[in-house]
């Protein structure tokens, strides 16, 4: 079990290794350092003076001596300009360059200085993980009941009018992309004209010209309501309900099925009893693998609904990071998203061992 | 000019304005920037016609917070400023030596006065008197010529002032040329310039020009160390989540005490959907601007609007090097064909003022008044027949979408009207602004700049870098050459006279309005008034 744990970090490690470079050769292609150069410089630069800022803010030479550079291995770049100023990767502007160390990577623990944000990475990343880590918390919270609940029902008794009606239900909700459900929920429940705001403002329930739900999260990363993080949760927990429901349902009703639940029955063990005690466990190992699986998932829902409801978390970070060409932060977001997926497969493998004693981990 | 001040020390020319607006021929704000173009303080023009000034930060009532709705980008070394949001983020701290104000005319802020010479190769610039930076020392004529240091630094990249002071710099170090400018004393410098150069104010007041301190390191962000002369300084600046900007500690700031004790951006990015809900929900006390359909739905919001009406402009017009446009009498009947007030409804919502085919608005300080032209559709017609065109099929040509397709579209559907067979040809903004200078006629959009003879220096002479016409005029030219070496804007203006009627005879533009802009904000806050280049002026704010 440790050698398997201990395997699968070292394939983590090589992982992130892998991707951090494919990321670190992508962002550092010619037009992209232009495009930086130009967001960081001005955009009225001239292309030489494009060139010029490239070459003289460290974007120069072998992509491999960068990279290097980014992991702490080779010393990092300064440059003295003509009045004798000196700037560099290891020090700030006004900084005395000599007293700053050679080194300045992932090794020595420095992820870099974000271009966009102005700030070091480890600061802002730190702050918007914690951000998306209470909307994903709140999702959980939101979607792992209701869709095991909702799987069970239309699993117990299959082809019932309760299974058809929640399997419809669950489908829909799954065949929604967020991008769909989180502009119609917005048209629905947030908007002061249309949907549901002015007619419950007119029997008196909302104040008049308010809405139901706010369609925007961004007053959530100081303080969250109800108000102002229900939609963006229930947009990315529709799709997922739907979909874990689904997975619930399918192994539910095979459960159903079997033998054993059979000789229950007929024993006369009644119905409620059998669903509780004899089906749920073995129906619920499947469901939780899926779950496992979500988080990698959410990784990929924040970013359309952070973008869509202006919630400044991972998900947007990783957004402006792409659209500004921020190096430092991409290799960073792109780190958090190696760990979060292994991770979470990891957990999942080994709780598959504690639910299902018929596996073992080689 | 001095000699044409009378014992009150108001301008004779200031009195015959005053007449003027008594009887109505002038508007208030055209009034404004006449007698201050004059040297008529401000606060004595709004004298001279009875009204008060507009309220000043010494009479607002201090205290209270604002918040605005506002893209929050990274703050940078201000003479790379590329956004004007960057630059109100910094605004709060770092003050500019001239400011351009929202009624067109400039006011000096970290200069008491300045003066230019009868060719403009040389001003004078009076530092003003008692000015701290907020670490206590005292702003002198130094960091006057060193800033001016800064801003001609050809050999940054990206230093968007370089080649805005060509007559300051010498042409080999790309740096500030010897002797350019100079500190005569402590209260005066004097810029020395190698040609005339009358945008030399319009300039220093745009926003890369923000003074920075001694201690300021090049390409350092401005927020890290914030020492200014301002009467803010920053508590927090997030990228692309808020900036607060909160009154400076132990700093006594010159222009007395600004009103609000708080001034908060927020970003919530740029939908303009989302900035309704933003109101509804009092999220927001104010926003950056409000566009197109969603003026008047934050209008029923009960929400106090703010209109600008700017220099920005559409101008659609005709190249004499294509065969059908270069007899002039052809050219002036289309011009004439075309009514701008049915185009500024159809094109542009009426959200605007019309203008007079000339590219020069009231907003400019040598805005000449010139007799209307007499829109006559009727005209068309012969004068086609005469050049042998009346069954040429023509095509105008415009962005795709936009009020740049429907602006367009409204001069096309007047001008089949009047009998013309003109199509409209619609590009992509990819291909569009590939060849935008060579259509034979098409549109195109132009920003606002503070003097009128910006525009029109880089837009009709026959050298002008922008010259999309194909304008080539003897007389105009010399008329132009002339007319940039004038500082004065009264003495330009008689020259503008001329310049414009020889633009509206040369019947190339049709130049149907200039655009408004707009901004909202919660009633409860004074002094928000909109201004041209989206500047806020955090001292003139307050709480009603």
């Amino acid at each position: 079990m440790g050698l398997f744990v201990l395997r699968r970090l070292g394939v983590m490690l090589l992982t992130a290794i892998a991707l951090t470079f494919v990321v670190f050769y992508l962002t550092n292609l010619q037009p992209n350092l232009e495009k930086l150069a130009r967001t960081e410089g001005s955009v009225r630069m001239t292309d030489e003076a494009v060139q010029d800022w490239i070459a003289q803010n460290g974007h120069s030479g072998s992509v491999f001596l960068r990279y290097g550079q980014w992991l702490g291995v080779v010393p990092g770049w300064t440059f003295t300009d003509e009045k004798g100023q000196m700037r560099g990767r290891c020090f700030e502007i006004g900084q005395d360059a000599a007293a700053a160390p050679t080194y300045c990577g992932l090794l020595q623990g420095n992820w870099g200085f974000s271009t966009f944000f102005k700030t070091p990475v480890m600061d802002s990343l730190g702050e918007k993980l914690a951000a998306t880590g209470w909307l994903m918390l709140a999702v959980m919270l939101v979607m792992v009941p209701t869709s095991l609940v909702l799987g069970v029902l239309s699993g117990m008794r299959e082809g019932s009018a309760t299974d058809r009606t929640l399997s419809t239900f669950s489908i829909a909700s799954t065949a929604t992309p967020e991008y769909v459900s989180g502009v119609v929920l917005v048209a629905v429940f947030a908007t002061a004209a249309t949907g549901v705001s002015p007619i419950l403002a007119q029997y008196g329930l909302i104040e008049p010209n308010k809405t139901l739900f706010l369609a925007s999260a961004t007053s959530a990363m100081d303080d969250i309501t109800f108000w102002n993080f229900t939609l963006p949760v229930m947009t990315i927990a529709l799709y997922g309900i739907g979909y874990i429901a689904r997975m619930t349902r399918a192994s539910m009703t095979e459960v159903m099925t079997q033998q054993y639940i059979r000789t229950a029955r007929l024993k006369g063990v009644p119905f409620r009893t059998v669903v509780m005690r004899h089906a749920l466990r073995n129906a619920l190992i499947a469901p939780f693998t899926v779950i496992m699986l979500q988080f990698p998932w959410l990784l990929n829902g924040v970013v359309i609904v952070e973008s869509l409801f202006n919630y400044k978390g991972f998900g947007w970070t990783l957004v402006q990071a792409a659209s500004n060409n921020d190096i430092p932060l991409l290799l960073a977001c792109s780190v958090v998203a190696v760990v979060v997926v292994l991770l979470t497969q990891l957990i999942s493998d080994i709780g598959y061992v504690f639910l299902n004693p018929r596996i073992r981990l080689a | 000019m001095k000699d044409m001040i009378d014992e009150a020390g108001v301008h004779s020319a200031a009195k015959m304005y005053v007449a003027e607006y008594a009887e109505g021929k002038l508007s208030r704000r055209e009034f404004l920037t006449r007698t201050t173009a004059l040297g008529v303080s401000a606060a004595a023009a709004y004298g001279l016609i009875g009204l008060p000034a507009p309220a000043q930060a010494q009479d607002a009532k201090v205290g209270g917070k604002i918040r605005v709705a506002m893209e929050v980008r990274g703050t940078k070394d201000p003479r790379l400023a590329d956004w004007p949001q960057i630059a109100n983020v910094y605004r709060g701290w770092l003050e500019y030596l001239i400011q351009y104000n929202n009624d067109g005319t400039f006011e000096g802020r970290l200069l008491e006065s300045w003066e230019a010479n009868e060719d403009a190769t040389q001003y004078t610039l009076k530092v003003r008197q008692g000015v701290t930076w907020n670490n206590g020392e005292p702003f002198t004529a130094d960091d006057v010529v060193r800033n001016f240091a800064r801003w001609t630094d050809g050999n940054v990249e990206g230093n968007a002032m370089a080649s805005r002071f060509t007559g300051l710099v010498d042409e080999a170090t790309k740096t500030l040329r010897e002797g350019a400018v100079v500190k005569v004393d402590d209260a005066t410098v004097q810029l020395n310039l190698s040609a005339s150069d009358i945008a030399i104010v319009a300039n220093l007041s745009d926003y890369p020009s923000a003074v920075v301190h001694s201690s300021f390191q090049d390409g350092q962000d401005p927020s890290s160390n914030p020492i200014g002369t301002g009467p803010y300084i920053p508590q927090e600046v997030a990228v692309g989540q808020r900036a607060i900007l909160v009154r400076a500690p132990n700093h006594t700031w010159w222009g007395g005490t600004a009103p609000l004790d708080e001034i908060e951006y927020i970003d919530f990015g740029t939908d303009p959907a989302a900035m309704v809900a933003l109101f509804s929900s009092d999220e927001v006390d104010a926003n950056y601007e409000s566009v197109g359909e969603f003026i008047d739905i934050l209008d029923g919001m009960g929400l106090v609007k703010e209109e600008l009406v700017t220099a920005s402009t559409i101008v659609v017009r005709m190249n004499s090097s294509s065969d059908l446009y270069k007899d002039r009498a052809v050219r002036s009947a289309v011009q004439l064909a075309v009514d701008p007030k049915v185009v500024l409804e159809l094109g542009y919502n009426n959200l605007g003022k019309t203008g007079e085919n000339h590219h020069a608005f009231p907003i400019h300080p040598e805005y000449p008044t010139l007799p209307p032209q007499v829109i006559n559709p009727a005209g068309l017609v012969p004068a086609l027949e005469a050049a042998g065109l009346k069954d040429t099929e023509f095509e105008v040509i415009s962005l795709d979408d936009g009020w740049e397709a429907s602006t367009t579209a409204a001069v096309q559907a007047q001008l089949r009207d009047a009998g013309m067979n003109i199509k409209h040809t619609v590009m992509p903004g990819s291909t569009f602004w590939n060849d935008w200078q060579k259509y034979p006629f098409s549109s195109t959009t132009w920003n606002h700049r503070p003097l009128a003879v910006q525009n029109m220096s880089l837009a009709y002479t026959s050298t002008g870098s922008w010259n999309e016409t194909a304008m080539a005029n003897p007389e105009f030219d010399a008329l132009m050459a002339q007319a940039l070496a004038i500082a004065d804007a009264d003495k330009r203006r008689e020259l503008m006279v001329q310049m414009c009627t020889i633009l509206q005879n040369e019947g190339y533009i049709i130049n149907p309005f200039s655009r408004s802009l707009f901004s909202h904000h919660k009633d409860g806050f004074a002094g928000m008034a909109h201004h041209p280049a989206f500047e806020h002026h955090h001292y003139k704010w307050s709480v009603a």
